[in-house]
């Protein structure tokens, strides 16, 4: 595989994590304990 | 009993208003809205027909109750007399604001470690269960570890065969 994908993939994965996980940690927000 | 009909027919079209809330919040006010008919029944030393409407008209309507809550308000009305409503922690505090920080624009600043960090701070607030912390974790692990897959398969691919 082209190294210049693997770098694209690496570089949208890191803040694409954070970005899903805050999403979803938001809509539940005050919904928890 | 014409009294406690009313009383099962409001806490009846309570449970059925209360679809929104999560499972166990809705039987938990079904619950605490019970309890307060109960007392306020037992202040008014009577149980007819009128003193039940009229405790259930103090109440309001069942809807509304719902709204209030859905609108992260539990109302303060059906709180006994002399007891203090038990309020709510505000749902933004530093450890979530933290958390949202590090997880969103401190991937951009400080990659792999800002939401690292960022998950600390999930597992440090109060305001999400447990699962739910255990969720965000898998989705930044999943999505963290899309790369090291890629990379696997590349050196596979790049393999002598």
């Amino acid at each position: 595989m082209d190294a210049s994908i693997i770098g694209i993939v690496a570089i949208l994965a890191i803040p694409l994590a954070g970005i899903l996980a805050a999403i979803y940690l938001v809509s539940r927000l005050g919904r928890g304990q | 009993m014409e009294a406690d009909m009313l009383v099962r027919d409001y806490l009846g079209r309570l449970e059925a208003a209360a679809w929104p809330l999560a499972a166990d919040r809705r039987r938990e006010l079904v619950a605490e809205v019970r309890e307060h008919i109960e007392s306020a029944l037992a202040e008014a030393k009577e149980r007819d027909e009128v003193t039940t409407r009229n405790v259930l008209e103090r109440l309001g309507a069942p809807e509304e109750i719902v709204a209030a809550e859905v609108e992260g308000e539990p109302s303060a009305r059906f709180a006994p007399p002399g007891q203090v409503s038990i309020e709510r922690a505000p749902a933004w505090g530093f450890s979530e604001i933290a958390a949202i920080g590090l997880l969103t624009v401190g991937a951009v600043f400080l990659p792999i470690v800002g939401p690292l960090i960022g998950l600390v701070f999930v597992w440090a607030s109060a305001q999400w269960t447990t699962p739910q912390k255990a969720v965000a974790s898998v989705v930044v692990a999943g999505v963290l570890l899309l790369p090291i897959l890629f990379l696997f398969g590349a050196s596979v691919g790049a393999g002598p065969f």
